[in-house]
């Protein structure tokens, strides 16, 4: 009879990276449903084409370069996903497409593949849409409504449309797709502490800082939290797991700065809506907040560790 | 047997710069001009030019003049020499082409802070004879042209949909903006480089194989 | 108030096959085989040789170097065989085989009664004698802790009663079974050391445990109990410090250094027996689960062969694929199954093949589990890239010596990255390279 040694621990956790990352797909359901709810089908096709060529294009990829084909670690479907879902409905599939590949063999693969990107692939990829094709990316349509509701204009209510306060919480608003129904994105949020597959700590404080800072520069800090991106950013863009920081202060430092460059950019800056510029300018910053505020190490003292 | 010798030695130097140690590809040197002036083919085509008659002729006289600089202010005599040709460079290109003038704006006196150059007469023309010197800046200064107008190329095509101003892509074509915008510099100039770096590496694997 | 430490996990406790119900039953083989290693330190010298026959509590090796405690026979009969056998680790150890003769006969034990009027200084050369070593799994001399050096004072005796690691009640039924002797063993470490007060530790999934110790408590001087959260590694000897006083061993120092001495409840048990009924350490409480087909709380002669173990508990149930001495989380695994039990071993731990499959290692994904899990507040991540790099600098400067092996990181990692492993390389890279260095 012959043993396996190996050395402990002999159990590993239930939680794979596979299963996170479907984990983080379930969670973004409600958010897919109420984007096709209420902008029909086009929101169905951009999901499809995001989620396709993601997957498409990392498998290519690592065909090519001749490593081990990963795709199905969910993690370029999330990917995908997630750039659908901060889209506009109304855009072309080639773009959606550019998106897609751009996010993933530039952003990710380039840099060394899945937990070595340095920038939210999607939001990266968000960026650059943007930025190539402003017209296309800012062309929102007005939402299907429920019988009774009047039809609300189609500009978002960041770039001056009218909406009120319930119109705002149930994403009866032009938007991108995933971000305006901010129940489901809280529904999303939930499913993802349960699942313990993020911590509250980004999501909350993100939101937290955004709604002081509004508030004390004297916008409406209600609507400021509830409209554009911002829920959507900080539930399911700013917790990626390799562009966060992994220590708690530092976590805290980084969503306070995302809530914070939001509300500067929204009130100061060129743009409407500020909260893909937020998140990727705090990526950034994550490798130095977290070698700034290292945890304390279990009997070593602070001043030993200051030298 | 001597005359060949040099003659082959005076092409060694010329293709050197323009492919083996292309400032752009290969050295990485000019970054600055190379990143903010190729949003068109021929705005990297009239900057790679301009550059390319500043180190030709400021590689001349400084190799002219290498035995006559001291040591200690080699510097400032080498940026004195470059600033001269940049001077005769801007004001020709604003009296001749002055829509190119208009489009390189600051980057045509900024030529006089160009490393390549700089690097050149440091490295190559304060060491090396007249005629050597001349081919070396010419090499150089065609390799930086060769490469400022390929990648003004790329991002036209793909920023624009033109190539030389003159339309290549269909009528339905909407031009990726953020090509021909700043962060769409570095992108392409990034790509480029780690493409150019995997051809080669894997040339020289296959020569090693062999 | 119920304490707990940072970090940690929750390994599923007894997953499939509890065991914390079953009484513990006596189970005594035909053959033993006493390994002579069974304590950190140098191993003792055989003292009999074949033929010989040898009385329960004979000494049958001796001690060797500071921190040596003798060995004893655990049955009595006939030695068959005094030889070298492999065990768990690299190297082959030295070993005394015995035929049990059944008839139980002991050597004459020199008792010294009631622990709260014994003279302290006879308690602290009574525990040497009896060979008692740490019985939770480090196996450190029980004697060299209760001795505390110049400058230093023992404050508390500390009695780890968590059993934090899946599987294993060993801990639980002999608090259960036998709570009485344990305070007597506290009271006696603690007279030995002139120590102020004892806190049994224990995890709140143990309620009964908790209240019979409570009991045991009552009326005993400066003994209480402590309930902690449950939660792995809760009964690692650092975290239970800092759960339980607040103090934190600093780097490189022992508990001794802030005033604690920790003890496992099965130690305290065999001082009591040491003191009271001067009994050296012959037995213990094993449990017995996993893939067997009877699980069982055992109490086995030391040197008992875990072939006999496993048979007596009904055979294999599954087709097995590991068998580990301890819990899931640091369990040791066995070559084979002739490898007798320890003084240490607090579980044996059968796996099915499937279970012990080989997982592959994915890339890391930086979720930051392992940070947050890490009771030490380590970047195991980070470290493992050091580690795979070869790059031990790195390694040794991200404090990889100061890792407690507990496993947490490994355990939690979604991309099952094989973390605790290289880090025990790296730690014995480490040092055998200051080793080295030093000899140098």
């Amino acid at each position: 009879m012959s043993l396996i040694t190996s050395t402990a621990p002999h159990i590993r956790s239930r939680l794979n990276t596979q299963k996170i990352m479907l984990n983080v797909i379930i969670s973004l359901l409600p958010c897919a449903l109420a984007g096709i709810f209420y902008f029909g089908y086009r929101a169905a096709i951009v999901m499809a084409v995001a989620m396709v060529s993601a997957v498409a294009a990392e498998f290519i990829w690592q065909k090519l370069a001749k490593k081990p084909v990963k795709v199905n670690d969910c993690s370029a479907a999330v990917t995908g996903l997630l750039l659908a879902l901060c889209i506009t409905p109304t855009a072309p599939w080639w773009m959606v497409m550019i998106g897609s590949v751009f996010a993933i063999i530039i952003v990710k693969q380039l840099f060394g593949g899945i937990g070595d990107n340095f920038l939210n692939p999607a939001l990266a990829a968000r960026a650059v849409l943007l930025a190539s094709w402003p017209a296309r990316m800012t062309a929102h349509i007005a939402v299907t409504t429920f019988p009774g509701v009047d039809v609300v204009a189609s500009a978002t209510p960041l770039a001056g449309g009218e909406a009120s306060m319930l119109q705002l919480l149930f994403g009866q608003v032009p938007g991108a797709i995933g971000e305006t129904c901010k129940i489901a994105i809280l529904i999303g949020f939930v499913y993802l502490l349960i699942t313990k597959t993020i911590t509250f700590e980004v999501p909350v404080v993100t939101m937290l800082s955004a709604f002081v800072l509004s508030w004390a520069l004297g916008m409406n800090p209600v609507t400021t939290v509830l409209s554009g991106g911002l829920l959507f950013g900080a539930v399911y863009m700013a917790t990626d797991y390799t562009t966060s920081p992994m220590n708690r202060w530092p976590r805290v430092i980084y969503a306070a700065g995302i809530g914070c460059m939001t509300v500067l950019i929204r009130k100061f800056g060129a743009y409407p809506e500020g909260v893909t510029y937020a998140i990727l300018l705090m990526n950034i910053l994550t490798p130095l907040l977290d070698r700034m505020l290292p945890n304390r190490v279990y009997g070593h003292s602070r001043k030993k560790e200051a030298k | 047997m001597q005359e060949g010798n040099r003659i082959s030695n005076l092409k060694k130097v010329f293709t050197n710069g323009i492919l083996n140690e292309n400032p752009t590809f290969r050295l990485v040197l000019g970054t600055c001009p190379t990143l903010a002036v190729t949003t068109s083919a021929i705005n990297g085509l009239g900057m790679g030019l301009a550059a390319t008659f500043v180190l030709l002729c400021s590689n001349i006289v400084i190799s002219m003049l290498r035995k006559f600089i001291p040591d200690k202010v080699r510097i400032p005599a080498f940026i004195v020499i470059i600033a001269t040709f940049v001077t005769v460079v801007q004001l020709l290109l604003q009296a001749y082409i002055p829509s190119l003038y208009d489009s390189l704006g600051l980057f045509i006196p900024l030529i006089v802070v160009n490393c390549i150059i700089l690097a050149r007469a440091e490295a190559f023309a304060s060491k090396n004879p007249v005629v050597a010197s001349g081919v070396d800046g010419l090499g150089m200064g065609l390799g930086f042209t060769l490469a400022l107008t390929l990648i003004g190329a790329i991002r036209e095509l793909i920023g624009s949909g033109t190539i030389f101003n003159m339309q290549v892509m269909g009528a339905g074509y909407e031009p990726m903006l953020i090509i021909v915008m700043a962060s769409g510099g570095f992108l392409s100039y990034g790509l480029l480089l780690g493409i150019i770096n995997a051809l080669t590496n894997r040339k020289q694997q296959q020569k090693e194989a062999e | 108030m119920k304490v707990s430490f940072r970090g940690g996990v929750h390994p599923a406790h007894h997953s499939k096959r509890p065991t914390q119900h079953l009484p513990v039953e006596a189970f005594v083989s035909d053959t033993v085989r006493i390994i002579m290693s069974m304590h950190i330190g140098a191993p003792s010298t055989p003292c009999v040789k074949k033929g010989d026959l040898v009385k329960v509590g004979q000494v049958i090796g001796e001690p060797v170097g500071a921190l040596g405690i003798p060995v004893h026979a655990s049955v009595s009969g006939e030695v068959i065989a005094v030889e070298k056998i492999p065990y768990l680790g690299a190297q082959p150890v030295e070993c005394v085989t015995i035929r049990n003769d059944f008839a139980d006969t002991w050597v004459e034990l020199n008792p010294l009664g009631n622990v709260e009027s014994v003279d302290p200084a006879l308690i602290v050369p009574a525990i040497k004698n009896a060979g008692i070593c740490g019985m939770g799994g480090a196996s450190f001399p029980t004697h060299i802790k209760l001795s505390p050096r110049e400058g230093q004072q023992c404050e508390t005796i500390l009695v780890n009663g968590a059993e934090c690691e899946t599987h294993l009640t060993a801990d639980h039924r002999l608090m259960l079974e036998n709570s009485d002797r344990i305070v007597d063993g506290v009271r006696a470490a603690m007279r030995a050391v002139n120590a102020k007060e004892g806190i049994i530790a224990i995890e709140d999934n143990k309620p009964d445990a908790i209240k019979a110790m409570i009991k045991a408590c009552h009326g005993r001087e400066n003994v209480r109990v402590q309930v902690m959260r449950t939660k792995y590694p809760q009964g690692g000897e650092k975290q239970l410090i800092e759960a339980c006083t607040g103090k934190q061993v600093p780097s490189g120092k022992l508990p001794l250094d802030v005033g604690v001495v920790v003890l496992n409840v099965g130690t305290c048990a065999a001082i009591a027996d040491a003191v009271i009924d001067g009994k050296p350490l012959i037995e213990r409480i094993t449990t017995v689960t996993g893939g067997v087909r009877n699980p069982a709380n055992l109490l086995l002669r030391i040197g008992t062969i875990t072939e006999d173990v496993i048979g007596h508990c009904g055979g294999f149930a599954v087709t097995p694929g590991k068998v580990c001495f301890g819990g899931a989380m640091t369990g040791l695994c066995l070559p084979n199954i002739s490898i007798p039990m320890a003084k240490s071993t607090n579980g044996i731990v059968v796996y099915s093949e499937e279970e012990a499959a080989s997982v592959e290692e994915d890339a890391c994904i930086r979720c930051g589990k392992c940070v947050s899990v890490c009771p030490i507040g380590l970047n195991p991540f980070e470290i493992k890239l050091a580690a795979d790099k070869d790059d031990m600098e790195k390694a040794k400067s991200l404090n990889v010596m100061d890792c407690v092996l507990c496993g947490c990181c490994s355990f939690e990692c979604p991309a099952r990255r094989w973390l605790t492993a290289s880090f025990k390389m790296a730690k014995q890279k480490i040092a055998a390279q200051a080793k080295a260095k030093g000899g140098k």
